[in-house]
Order: structure tokens, then sequence, then C-alpha cells
């Protein structure tokens, strides 16, 4: 066999590359033989009672095979394949089974498990002699990740698709559970449609959590039951909210992909767009200059240390999260600011009056909303601030988002808390556009400055972390902050660069031959990845010129 | 008493509502607090025997003004206008004036005039009581400017499309001539309907200059009939190319709308894909290491020192030029390598043979160059290099693109050439995103940071000038080099951005970015609603509440 693949080598003069894996498998071996997919090609499930999600996975995957057409990043493009395919052998089935013992769920179901016990490994094998290539794993989640993989080896030029790369053998699964992508939807507005788009990007990057940091001080677009004046009066508008039914069909369409949705209902600041329909709850309310009472315009936080917002706000959060099946839901917690409460006669009343202090308050109220969260079954997720700057006791299951810095994932995991890195220094994708806020000529954003995909992909989360300590780290994401995004840039503030985290959050410090990660060669993959989301509609922008492109590595900064 | 009275006159002023939507800002202006509706019936009227493409430019804005559905930019989006609106006055009619005397013709050749002959200007009166308004104008470019500036005069409420300003007045016209944004479509291809999406959004403001970098190193997708194997060979594909059809469908497209297409061959260097079809004539083609060898991969310039390569340059240029109605015509000249050169047998060969030095082969390049153009009656643009960094013979009409940074104008200045802005310390609109050079882990982008709208506005096109200098800036542009661009972010990296210098040029220097910004708002939206994907530059809540987002706030 190696002394074929060696001959093949010779006679044609190319050496075959895996470019089209993102993320790329943990374990994989591939070879140089050419196999075209039969019009007869077809994937069966040997599974008892398929799920209709694992069905409809399937269908989508025989879709994508069919419409992704997308021509391999070489010089000539697909015609430089053309000979090669129209001698190549046929590959007629597909057949994806379950591991013997292995509950038949449907993804969705697996997709919210608690996320320790999510199983997403799978083996993909395609053999080259065109006999029935096969995909196993322990869930219907592993399956999917499976059908996820195999399409992205395949490419189209005149009618045919295929693969250059038979036989291929493939063992997976994700290093971290927890791959991210967050949203806001409160800076400005997302319809549904950019929505699921965004997990379809999501999923063919196998991440696994879209964090929809739902609600913020500009807007409430969340229709909850039981409080719909909130969204009512704090939305932009009816037109830009998000209904019960919307909620439920973002949910399933993300759990179908293998998405699990963690909604934030970020509490007490960032919470000014309460007020429209609460204003009994909100200190410093629209209070001018905001600068003095809020990290942005406009200023506005629960009154905390009123029990009376205490318990409104436990039952806010609990009928939002009646929402979502997820055992995650975030409380948020970032940014709350001392001044707004230092000026409020109705807070400075309350402590007076119950003799407690600001952090003792602060204790109180998020005892009563992390209590009422855990009563409806979820696992609380804080930003970092809970742990890191103020005294407040949290259940030891609380999940921290580690946001401000990267160095502060190490703090974190000194508390013992479980770690999703998010930090600005990595993973923002706001940054470096320039300053937002008005009158400010010179000003660039605060973050700056731009955090490319390279500067994400050589991310480390471990650093500063011991071994012992090394189990608490869940995984990270990128994250798009929306004060200057909306559905026009969507898609290019985001894609490819998203992408990086996910494979820096599946694939691990090391290459499938155990050579560490590096950006000079997931480039050609990365382009690869692009192209694909671009033939799905995703407009996912350009990182190099084409003629860079589709010369992997003559653009190189070191060459 | 003096603080009595600017008091009065801060409330007083507070209480007008300003007229939010224009961009760029008129030059004169003046505008009341009624409001107007637009009648169902409404009409634009021009005297016969007008130009196909003025007519067409009255049906686009009757059509803008009825799909537009722009809401205003307050709380509520014009909700609290209903009241007002249900005892305001209907306008029926817009009656367009030509000066007595002037030339009825079309817009296409208004725009395509010598820079400094176009005639933009124009009056729009816009009346209270439901009377005709009306736009005087001595050309019908001057026509279209109005029309323009009448199509963001107006809103919509639950179906009523009204003006929230009038009776308004004005008596418009630009500071500088050239108001201009460049779009690279070598480094990543641009299909058609991106142009011209890209010409209707200059055009709303007001920019009257595309500057089309169209080839490059990496790709040539200009067909032109004479040089087919550039573009066979050259172009990303077979259907990544701009035929001679294209370039009409875009030229007639940009002149309808007012805009002149200033068409760049970049020449002797960034022509590394020429040796495709033409290897003889390409110096250092794809050498390697390209750092050693260009600015930037794949490396190749043209042999600058041969007469085959400067006869073939020449005619490949007047070729082009002779695609192109423009009296402008650009011949590049950014970024030549000599390294290139002092490596390349065959120029060497050539210059010993002649006994030339480099920059004496370039003389004689640049004078045979410019002279096949000058022949056709192009006056030519360089780049700042061309007067800077060599020592070359240029026509003194030639009109120099200042890039690498602003101060350089000065320079360019001093030596007496007219020049246009496009300084990379301002106008580069790829800045900030990150090295897309491969295997390079974290390095920043070469003219870091990123150019915010507030950074370009405030731009001072006569800095350093004296009076006499400052007549040489006919005035300036954005620019998007596309090597991390395509049509996925064309118009989210360009829009509302490169409206900046729009009005930096059109309305002059010295505006001031609070007050702008509520404009630039009402502007992104209205690209919005016209499909064009402008981006939001703060969250809704603060483009509808203008100054509460301020860095510095208002205090109330």
């Amino acid at each position: 066999m190696g002394g074929y693949l060696f001959s093949v080598f010779v006679l044609f003069a190319w050496v075959p590359h895996i470019y089209g894996l993102w993320p790329i498998p943990r374990s994989l071996e591939t070879g140089s033989v050419a196999l075209k997919l039969a019009n007869s090609f077809r994937i069966t499930a040997n599974v008892p009672h398929p799920p209709s999600d694992l069905s409809d996975a399937i269908s989508r995957t025989v879709g994508h095979l069919r419409t992704d057409k997308f021509e391999r990043l070489v010089v000539g493009r697909g015609s430089a394949d053309s000979e090669t395919i129209q001698h190549a052998r046929e590959l007629k089935s597909l057949t994806l089974a379950l591991a013997p013992g292995s509950p038949v769920r449907s993804i969705s179901d697996e997709a919210i498990l608690p996320i320790e016990s999510r199983s997403e490994e799978y083996t993909l094998h395609i053999p080259s002699d065109g006999s029935a290539a096969s995909i196993e794993a322990n869930s219907t989640l592993g399956l999917l990740r499976g059908l996820t993989t195999f399409e992205q080896l395949w490419y189209f030029f005149d009618g045919q698709v295929y693969t250059l790369e038979a036989p291929v053998s493939i063992t997976d699964s994700p290093a971290y559970p927890y791959r991210g992508l967050m949203l806001d939807t409160s800076r400005n507005f997302f319809p549904v449609t950019d929505i699921k788009r965004t997990l379809d990007a999501m999923s063919l990057a196998k991440m696994s959590q879209f964090h929809w940091h739902a609600t913020d001080s500009q807007s409430f677009p969340l229709v909850i039951p039981g409080f719909t004046e909130v969204a009512a009066k704090g939305a932009y508008s009816s037109l830009m909210s998000y209904s019960s039914k919307d909620i439920q069909d973002i949910v399933s369409y993300a759990g179908a992909r293998g998405i699990d949705v963690l909604v934030e209902i970020d509490t007490p600041g960032h919470t000014a767009a309460i007020t429209e329909s609460h204003p009994e709850h909100i200190a410093c309310s629209h209070a001018s200059p905001w600068s003095q009472v809020a990290g942005e315009p406009p200023a506005g936080q629960l009154r905390f240390a009123s029990s009376a917002t205490a318990n409104f706000t436990a039952n806010l959060l609990t009928a939002a999260a009646k929402l979502f099946p997820s055992k995650f839901f975030s409380t948020g917690g970032d940014e709350v600011n001392t001044e707004c409460y230092a000026n409020d006669s109705q807070t400075q009343s309350i402590l007076q009056s119950t003799g407690q202090t600001f952090e003792q308050a602060l204790s109180g109220f998020m005892q009563t909303t992390q209590g009422a969260l855990e009563k409806a079954g979820k696992t609380p997720v804080v930003w970092e601030e809970m742990v890191l700057e103020h005294n407040v006791t949290l259940s030891n299951e609380t999940v921290v988002m580690v946001w401000i810095s990267s160095q502060h994932a190490a703090a974190v995991a000194a508390k013992n808390f479980r770690i999703v890195h998010g930090p600005s220094d990595f993973f923002y994708l706001d940054c470096g556009a320039g300053e937002w806020l008005g009158n400010d000529v010179s000003g660039n954003s605060w973050c700056d400055p731009f955090k490319s995909w390279q500067k994400s992909y050589t991310f480390d989360p471990l650093a500063n972390i011991t071994p012992e300590q090394s189990h608490l780290v869940l995984g990270g994401q990128q994250l798009l902050w929306t004060e200057q995004s909306d559905p026009s840039n969507l898609d290019s503030i985001v894609w490819p660069r998203a992408a990086s985290s996910a494979e820096v959050f599946w694939t691990g410090a090391t290459l499938p031959d155990g050579s560490p990660r590096n950006v000079k060669s997931a480039l050609a993959r990365l382009h690869d990845f692009r192209f694909r989301l671009i033939q799905r509609g995703v407009s996912a922008i350009a990182l190099q010129p084409l003629w860079c492109a589709l010369r992997p590595g003559l653009c190189d900064g070191d060459s | 008493m003096r603080t009595f009275s600017s008091l009065l006159l801060a409330v007083v002023l507070a209480t007008l509502p300003p007229a939010h939507a224009l961009w760029p800002q008129p030059r004169n202006l003046r505008t009341g607090s009624d409001k107007l509706k637009l009648s169902d019936d409404f009409k634009i009227h021009l005297e016969a025997h007008v130009p196909q493409d003025m007519l067409d430019a009255i049906s686009r804005t009757e059509d803008f003004l009825k799909k537009d559905h722009l809401q205003r930019l307050i709380v509520g989006r014009g909700s609290s206008d209903t009241n007002a609106l249900t005892n305001a006055k209907s306008l029926s009619e817009l009656d367009l004036y030509l000066e007595s005397g002037a030339d009825a013709n079309s817009i296409t050749t208004e725009a395509q005039k010598p820079i400094e002959s176009r005639d933009e200007a124009y009056t729009l009166n816009v009346p209270n009581d439901g009377s005709p308004a009306n736009i005087t104008a001595s050309s019908t470019l001057g026509l279209l400017r109005g029309l323009t500036t009448f199509t963001q005069l107006w809103y919509e409420v639950d179906g009523t499309i009204y003006a929230a300003d009038v009776p308004i007045y004005t008596h418009d016209s630009p500071a500088y001539p050239y108001r201009g944004f460049m779009l690279d479509t070598a480094r990543n291809f641009f299909p058609v309907s991106d142009i011209k999406r890209t010409l209707d959004a200059m055009s709303l403001v007001k920019m009257n200059q595309f500057h089309w970098h169209v080839v490059d190193s990496q790709s040539f997708p200009l067909q032109i009939p004479e040089f087919m194997d550039l573009s066979i060979k050259g172009a990303y594909s077979s259907s990544s190319v701009y035929t001679p059809d294209d370039v009409k469908d875009i030229v007639a497209y940009a002149g309808a709308r007012g805009i002149d297409v200033l068409v760049e061959i970049d020449t002797p260097g960034h022509t590394s894909v020429i040796s495709k079809a033409y290897p003889g004539h390409i110096a250092c083609p794809e050498a390697t290491p390209w750092d050693i060898f260009a600015n930037e991969p794949p490396a190749g310039q043209l042999r600058l020192a041969s007469n085959e390569t400067t006869n073939f340059a020449a005619n490949l240029l007047a070729a082009v030029a002779r695609m192109f109605p423009s009296t402008i015509f650009s011949t590049g000249g950014d970024e030549l390598n000599a390294n290139c050169y002092d490596q390349d047998p065959d120029t060497q060969k050539s210059l010993n043979e002649t006994g030339r030095t480099l920059e004496q082969a370039l003389d004689v390049f640049i004078k045979t160059t410019h002279k096949a153009i000058e022949d056709l009656g192009k006056t030519p643009v360089v780049w700042e290099e061309m007067v800077l960094k060599h020592n070359v013979t240029l026509n003194p009409n030639t009109t120099v693109l200042v890039w690498e940074k602003s101060e350089n104008a000065k320079t360019v200045a001093q030596k007496g050439y007219k020049l246009i802005h496009a300084a990379s310390d301002f106008f580069y609109l790829d800045c900030g995103a990150g090295s897309w050079l491969g295997a390079s882990p974290d390095s920043p982008n070469w003219c870091d940071p990123f150019k915010t709208w507030q950074h370009s506005y405030t731009f001072n096109p006569t800095a350093n000038l004296t009076d006499d200098e400052a007549k040489l800036v006919l005035g300036g542009q954005h620019l998007l080099w596309t090597e991390q661009s395509g049509p996925s972010n064309l118009d989210s990296i360009v829009w509302p951005r490169a409206a900046s210098s729009a009005e930096l040029f059109w309305s002059g220097p010295g505006g001031n970015v609070s007050h702008a910004l509520e404009r630039l708002h009402d502007l992104s939206f209205r690209l919005q609603q016209r499909g064009v994907k402008s981006i939001p530059l703060q969250p809704l809540w603060c483009a509808l509440r203008p100054g509460v987002c301020d860095a510095v706030p208002h205090t109330s």
C-alpha cells in the first residue's frame, strides 16, 4: 500500500493535502486515491427508529453534497482534476451506525445534555475501492459531527462530486466540549433568518454552543411569557423582537445542528431597557452624563438591594429559563456600576434600613436569582466580575466567562470555578473598528487592535492553568458585541474569523500528526472553509487575494 | 445681555428640527420647520428636448421617493409626526429649469468633461405652501445633484411621504471638483452588479469620480480586444472578467449618475500577471522570496528598459484608453522595485546597450507611455512616487495621487502638480484588519489603525499648503484595496465610511463630527433602504437620540 501511494506521488507529481477539514480531526489518515460520488449515492442510518432530526441531517448532507458545487482551491480549480475524476471509482453509499448499546436519542436531545456528558466522538472510514463508507458514533450527535466532516471532503467539477484523498480513516472527538459563538441582539437587532444562517455556519465548524446575549440596556427584544410588557416597551419595535415561537424555532434549529442555546439575561447591570416597562426597578435610568454611572449609554441598572426588584428579576429569569431547554442560563453580572447606586436614593435608603453593605445586598440578589434558576434545573453562568470583583456567594456549579483579559482565567481557576474563555484580547470580534461613541474624533475602539484570525488561533486555553485545574476549562468562544454591527455586516465580521476558536477548542494543541497546530498550515484549510461558507450563502470574507488562496504558502510572510 | 441672547438662540435652534437627511451638507442652506406631504400624484416636470439620461434620472428620483420607505430616526420613528401631517400641505410638482443659454447636454457628457470644467451647481427651492418646488441649474449635471438633494428630504410614516424641514432653499455647489472612490478589482474580483450598486451609493453622496484600479499583479480581469490573451490567461477565471460590453455598461451607468470613470492600468510595477500571456515583457515574474522583489506577492514588473516592452505598454495603455471616454487616465507608477531589475539579466543587458541608468530608462518608458495616452487626448494621472521618488519628465498637467502619507501633498504641490488626496493615513478603507500574509501569527496591518469615518472627516485638504499650492488640490477619495475584500464585504467595508470624504470635498473642510453623525446615520439607513449593506455606526438606541451617545455627553 505504501509503495502504491509512493508511485502515485511520482507519477502525478502532486501531494494530496487535506485542505477541506475544519476543524481538523484529532486523528486522521488519508490516501491519494480519487473517488467520486455515484449518482445513486445514498446515506443510510442503521439506527432503529432513527429520530427525525437525524433523518433531516442526512437529507441536509445529501443536499450539501449536490449543491455546494465547490471547486478545489488550486490553480485551474476543478479542471486540474478532470482527468483524475474520469478514471475514479464511485462511492455508492455511506452507512451510519451507533455503537452497540448506545441510546437512540435525537440530535437535539444529545446537544442539550449537561456539557460534560455530551458525546460528539465519531469514526469515519471511506475505503478507496468504492465499497461503502461508514460513520460510527456513540450518539446521534456524534453521527452528525461525522456527517459534517464527510461533507468537507468533497469538491465539484463538471457535474462530478469527488475527493482525491481516499482512503480516509478518521477517529475524532473534541478537545473541549464548549465551542461557542456569542451574539448580542440588543445593541442592534438581528432577524431570525440571520441567526439561523449563523447557526448553519457554526454547525459546519462543529461549534456546540450559541451564547445568545439577548437583552441589554439599549433594547429588550425577548418576549417572555408573563412579562410581555418588557419587550413590548423595551424592544426597538414590535418587529424587532423574538416571540416565543421565534425562540422555539431558533432553539430547535440549533439543536438539530448539534448546538445548545445558552441564553443570557444580563443582570443587574445592562438593564436600562427594563425601565421602559418597570421604571420602579431601575436605578439611574438614562442618567446623564452616562459616563459616570455606566460603561456605555444608556445608564440604568436593576435596584438589586430592593427585595421587590430581586423577586421581579428571579421571576423574570425563571420565566425566560422555561423558554430554553439548555441546562445553562446566564445571568450576566458584568460591569455593575457602583456610582449608579451611590446616587440612587432608594438604594441608599434600603441599604440603610437593612444595614447591608453594597456587596451584601448584591450577594443576596445573586442568591435569590441564582437560586430561582437552580430550582428551574439550570446551571448558572456569569461573567468574571461575579467571582473576581465581588464578594458574592455562588454555587460551585457556576460557570464563569472570562472576558476582560485572558490573564484572568488563572484567578478564576484558582477559585475552582469552571471556565469558558471569551477574552476580549483574543476573541472579541468587534474590536478595531474605531470608537462608536459620538463626538470623538481620534478615538479607537476600547479593545484595539482588531483580533485577527491568527491572533485567536494562537490562543492557549491552558496558559497559566495548572494540570490539576485543566479540567475546569470547558472551552471558549468568539463574541460579537453589536454596537457597530447589524445584519449588514454580521457574516463579514464573524466569518471566517470565528472558526479559528472552533478549531482551537475542537482540535486542541496538536495536529493529527502530533505537530503543534500553527497558522502557517491552517490558512489553506481556512480558505477552503471560507469558500465553502460562500457556497452556502454565508458572506464570509476573503483572507487573501484569490491568487494566494490558490497557491498555499506562496503569500506567506516568511516565504 | 450677551449671555441671554446666546441662550435664547440656543433655545430657538434646539426647537428647529435640523435637516438631518442631507449628505453632503449643502453649502448654503435655509430650512424651516413645517411639514410637507408628497402628493400621490407628485410629478417632476422638465422642458422638452431633454436627454434620455436626464429623463431616466427623473424617473429614478420618482421611484426613490416612493420606495425609500425611510422612517425618521427619532424615538417613535415619525409616529409623533402624524398629527402635524393631517394639516400639512401637499407638494404635487417639482419643476426643473436649465438656465437660459445652458446646453442641454446629457448628464453623462457633463460628467465626463475635464475635471475643472464640470458644472455641478444647482438651486433648490421647496416652499411650505404646497406650491411647486423647483431646481435650477446651468447643466443637467447640476439638475441631477439637485434631484439627489431632493430625494434626501423625504421620510415615510404610515404610508405618508413627507418632508420635515420646509421651506427649504439651497444654492449649492461643490468645494472641490474631484470627489472619488477607488476600487481594486484585481486582488479579488467584483461582478458588474457590485460595481453598479457602489456607483448608486456614490451618486447618492454626489461623488463624481470612480477610480477603477482594474488590474494588478494578481489578476487581469479587463478584456481588451487587441490583447485578449491578457485576460484569457490572467483573469481568475473566464467568468471573472470585464468584457468591453461590461465596461460600456459600467461607464454609461456611472455617467448617467454624474460619475466619470478614471481607469488605471498600473505600470510598470504591479504587472506580474502579464507574464502569463507575455512572459518576455515581465522581469522577476513570481520570483521568490517575493519580499526582495516586490511589496507583496506575486513579484513581477514590466521590463521598462526594453524598447519592445515600452512599445507594448504604450499600445496596451492606448487600447484601454480608447475604451474609456474620460479625459483622465491613470498609468499608476507606484512601488517600483529596483532589485527586481537589478537581478533581471534582460534589463541589465538593455541598460548596458543603451548606456542608460534605470532612472533614465524609466524616464523614456514614462514619456513613451504617457505620449500614447496624451495623443488620445487624455491627461495622465500617476501615483506620487512618479514625482517624489523618481526623476522622470512629466507633462505639467499630470495629476498626482498622494497615497503614502497625507503630508506628501506639500511636496507634490511645491513641484507644481495638481493633486488628489488619497492618503493611506486618512482614506484607506482596508487598514486595521490584521495582516493578510500567511504564516504571520499576530502581525499588524501595515497601515494600522482602522481609519474611522471621524478621522477621514476631519482631514484638512490644504494643511501646510500656501494659497497658491492649495489651488492645485482637485479633491480626494477613499480607496479600497481588496486583499481582504470581495463581494462579501464590499458594502460593509466601504459604507458609510466613504461618505465622509464625499462631504469633506463637497461641503469643504471644518465640519463638526458631532453634528455630522446624525446626518450620517440618516444616510446609512437610506443606503440600507436602497439595498446597500451600509453598517450601523451605533446602536439604534443612539441613532434615535442624537448627542445622547456622545463620548462627552450633553448635559441637559
